[in-house]
C-alpha cells in the first residue's frame, strides 16, 4: 500500500496504490488521517491504483469519512477499479462515499 | 513458502493447501500462494480478487475470534474444477459460526451511525454460492463454494 497526497486549492487528493488488507489497515489509516488537514473541504481518493481493498480496508475509509462529516469536510471517491466498484456497491459504500469516473468528475462536484 | 503445496490432477483440477499460524502477517503468504495458482490456472483478474477477499475475511475470523493468543494453525484448502471453486477453513479454535454468530452487517443506516461489523461476512456470503459451517471433532469447518464467473 502506498498513499500519495497532494492539495487542489482547500482539497486533498490522495492516491491510495496497491493492496489495502488486514495486515496493513492501521498504516492506512495512520497515513490518511496524517494527510488530512482541519483546513480540508473536500478529500478524494483516488482508487485508480487500488489493487485490492477487504473489510479491513473498507472499515478505515468509514471511520475517516465519520471524521471529515465532523469538519464538515467531503470524503468523495474517483476511478475505481470494477472489482473495487463491485465491493462499495455490495457494501453500500457508494452511498457515503459517493464515486466519481474520474478525478476531474470529481473535482467538478466538489465544486458544485 | 515449505508448507505450501499447489497440485494439478490429470489437467482436471487444480488447488493448494496451506496451513497458516493464528497471526495477521499470515495473509502476506495466502495472498501469494493464491497468485501462483490464479497464475497456473489463468484466472481473470476479478476472480483473484473474489477468492483474496473470501479467504482474507473467513481466515481473519479465525484469527480474531477463535483463539485468544497467537501461535495456533488453521488450514486452507482450495480445490478448483472448471467451473467452481471450493474452499475449506479449518481450526480448533472455540465453536465460531460466522453465519450465525457474526453480527448483522449495517447497509443502509446513515454515515454518522453506521456500523461495520459483520460486513466481512455479508461480502463473503455475497461473492459465494455456498456456504456451510459445521463443527465436528473439536473443530471448526467452514466451506464455500464460488462460481469461476461470479
Amino acid at each position: 500500500m502506498d498513499l500519495k497526497s497532494t492539495r487542489e486549492g482547500s482539497n486533498l487528493i490522495v492516491d491510495v496504490e496497491g493492496r489495502v488488507d488486514g495486515t496493513n489497515a492501521m498504516d492506512f489509516q495512520t497515513a490518511l488521517e496524517g494527510a488530512i488537514q482541519p483546513s480540508d473541504q473536500g478529500v478524494i481518493m483516488d482508487m485508480g491504483q487500488l489493487q485490492y481493498i477487504s473489510s479491513a480496508g473498507l472499515r478505515v475509509i468509514l471511520l475517516v469519512a465519520k471524521s471529515l462529516q465532523k469538519q464538515n469536510a467531503k470524503l468523495l471517491g474517483c476511478s475505481l477499479s470494477e472489482s473495487v466498484r463491485e465491493i462499495f456497491a455490495i457494501s453500500g459504500f457508494d452511498k457515503i462515499v459517493p464515486v466519481h469516473d474520474s478525478r476531474t468528475d470529481a473535482l467538478k462536484a466538489l465544486e458544485d | 513458502m515449505s508448507d505450501a503445496e499447489a497440485w494439478e490432477i490429470a489437467g482436471m483440477s487444480n488447488g493448494l493447501t496451506l496451513t497458516l499460524e493464528t497471526r495477521p502477517e499470515e495473509l502476506e503468504r495466502l495472498t501469494a500462494a493464491v497468485e501462483t495458482l490464479a497464475e497456473q490456472d489463468n484466472w481473470p483478474a476479478a476472480l483473484t480478487f473474489r477468492v483474496n477477499l473470501v479467504l482474507e475475511e473467513l481466515v481473519l475470523n479465525v484469527i480474531n475470534y477463535a483463539y485468544d493468543e497467537d501461535g495456533h494453525h488453521l488450514d486452507v484448502e482450495l480445490t478448483c474444477n472448471e467451473e467452481d471453486l471450493v474452499i475449506e477453513i479449518t481450526d480448533e479454535g472455540r465453536p465460531f459460526d460466522p453465519l450465525h454468530d457474526a453480527p448483522e452487517p449495517d447497509m443502509e443506516s446513515p454515515m454518522e451511525e453506521r456500523r461495520i461489523g459483520g460486513l466481512g461476512v455479508y461480502l463473503v456470503r455475497t461473492m459465494t454460492s455456498d456456504m456451510q459451517y459445521r463443527r465436528e471433532d473439536g473443530k471448526n469447518r467452514m466451506t464455500v463454494a464460488m462460481s469461476r464467473d461470479g
